[in-house]
């Protein structure tokens, strides 16, 4: 599948995978799938990236996302708008900061409830 | 001339990569068992080891990526699994038996018993993976690396091997039934010294010191003065085996009766010395390896990274190394001894071979992130060759062991 967007022509295996970094030079993580709208004239367009255990586990095995989503109920799921994508490449950039996306929360979740007890950890 | 002092992330390496719990132990053993009829496989580990890290070193330098981010942007999330876990099952015994190696030489010092340090030593590796920024992990065990030469004055202060030792280097004196234990320390002694940990540590200090197209000559210096005297140090430490251990029938079945060889020669402070370059090459590996594999998986899923930032800047990279570490004190509770340890995971590193360093040729050959520079033909053969001789090795010797249950 390849992706057009303007004069550039995007393989699907370059948005697959790629690192997420947002305005403030963030890596808040990778893409693990892609969700596609297919409309009435017979195009597909690439809407949300998709980031997530279950995502990933889908991407091993198709039965794995059904059995991760019994385990998970969507809970570590998230979506980012393709809009959101400022820069394509082997790195996409986001438009926003870290702080603006729900996909690498569980970084200031592990910082605010477990790192912070460990001394020298830099939490204020 | 400030890039030169870069030089030190080579010796580091090699200090923590090339000799390490893995490499002490199978040197030691080696030299006690067989002489200098091991020789043949460190030199040929130490040839793929110099290839392979110039190939890391120059990835990074002009692709600007780490290996882990090449694996998984490259081959996808599937494929990068099997590297990862074979990565995790292979480097958690490696740490397990380096932390080992760090309680051994603490004991060796105090005479206190290594089980009572080993929690000690997780503690120390976790304070400074946790604090200390990545040129102090890089100059510190780097300085005291060179302590390594000790092994190679001992060898002239004894004297160097006499003319039986020196025929044990072309016609190995192997016995019957000694065969396997023979092949299990050759695949032990590729596998301790062609690890892929290096790799991953390797090309993310490439990173966390921002190398670029420019630093390719330091690289091609710092890969081989680096994994050269690495080599050296676990030559030495052969020749002493084969010198002090061999002729009295020890099988150098401790860290500490391999102590014994430099105690040989310079009495208490032999085994003094012998005790420090144990502490510091096991620290430095125990390092590497914990931040090897933390790297390995903050970079393959992602998330933020390094060594020079607050652990709550990189949280969920400082949060692995902890669990990484608390996984090696689990595997010291099952009760394995650290120099079995270091044999089964250095020949399980091995036959892992073939699977983490395959994507490595293959991204080496990539015009993509490599444009002229990719690998020569003749290196990429020589790769090959040593990676099949290790992992053929590791297929015959590991059950033939495990039958046998030497070690």
């Amino acid at each position: 599948m390849s992706i057009v967007r303007g004069d550039q022509i995007f393989s699907i295996r370059d948005i697959i995978d790629s690192q997420l970094e947002t305005r403030d030079k963030i890596e808040i993580g990778r893409v693990a799938d892609i969700e596609v709208e297919l409309h009435a004239d017979g195009t597909l367009a690439l809407t949300d990236l998709v980031t997530g255990p279950q995502a990933l586990a889908g991407r091993v095995a198709g039965p794995l996302r059904v059995l991760f989503q019994r385990l998970l109920h969507d809970r570590f799921e998230r979506r980012i708008p393709l809009s959101e994508v400022e820069e394509f490449g082997p790195t996409l950039r986001l438009r926003g900061t870290a702080e603006e996306y729900s996909v690498g929360q569980s970084e200031r979740w592990i910082a605010h409830y477990i790192l912070r007890w460990v001394p020298g950890s830099g939490h204020k | 001339m400030k890039k030169w002092f870069s030089i030190t992330l080579g010796i580091v390496t090699a200090t923590g990569g090339f000799l390490d719990a893995g490499t002490i132990a199978t040197a030691g053993e080696s030299g006690a068992k067989f002489g200098l009829g091991l020789i043949w496989a460190v030199v040929l580990a130490t040839i793929e080891i110099i290839l392979l890290v110039e190939m890391v070193g120059r990835f990074t330098a002009v692709s600007k990526k780490t290996y882990a981010d090449a694996i998984r942007e490259d081959f996808g999330f599937k494929f990068y699994l099997f590297p990862l876990l074979s990565e995790i099952i292979a480097e958690s015994l490696l740490l397990a038996a380096e932390l080992g190696g760090i309680a051994i030489a603490l004991s060796l010092f105090t005479g206190i018993s290594w089980h009572i340090w080993f929690p000690v030593a997780a503690l120390l590796v976790l304070v400074m993976s946790w604090r200390a920024p990545f040129d102090w992990i890089e100059n510190g065990p780097a300085l005291f690396g060179l302590l390594t030469l000790s092994f190679v004055i001992a060898v002239v202060a004894l004297g160097g091997p006499s003319h039986d030792t020196l025929v044990t280097l072309w016609n190995p004196d192997v016995k019957q039934g000694d065969l396997a234990d023979y092949l299990y320390l050759v695949a032990a002694t590729l596998g301790a010294t062609i690890s892929p940990y290096l790799l991953y540590f390797y090309s993310s200090g490439a990173r966390e010191e921002g190398w670029s197209g420019s630093s390719l000559v330091l690289n091609r210096v710092t890969a081989f003065l680096g994994m050269g005297f690495g080599s050296v140090g676990s030559m030495a430490l052969i020749v002493l085996g084969a010198i002090v251990l061999r002729p009295l029938n020890m099988n150098a079945n401790t860290l500490g009766e391999i102590g014994l060889a430099m105690a040989k020669p310079f009495g208490i402070i032999g085994s003094l010395l012998f005790a420090s370059v144990l502490f510091v090459t096991c620290l430095g590996a125990a390092l590497e390896v914990v931040l090897a594999v933390s790297y390995n998986i903050a970079q393959g899923f992602g998330w933020e990274w390094g060594e020079n930032k607050q652990p709550v800047k990189a949280a969920r990279f400082n949060l692995t190394i902890i669990i990484f570490l608390l996984v090696a004190v689990v595997i010291r509770l099952i009760g394995l001894d650290p120099l079995h340890l270091a044999l089964l995971a250095s020949t399980v590193i091995a036959l892992f071979l073939p699977i983490s360093l395959f994507p490595f040729l293959v991204l080496m050959n990539d015009p993509q992130y490599l444009g002229n520079k990719v690998n020569g033909r003749l290196s990429n053969l020589a790769v090959i060759l040593i990676l099949l001789i290790a992992f053929v090795v590791a297929l015959v010797s590991l059950p033939l062991e495990v039958l046998t249950g030497g070690g």
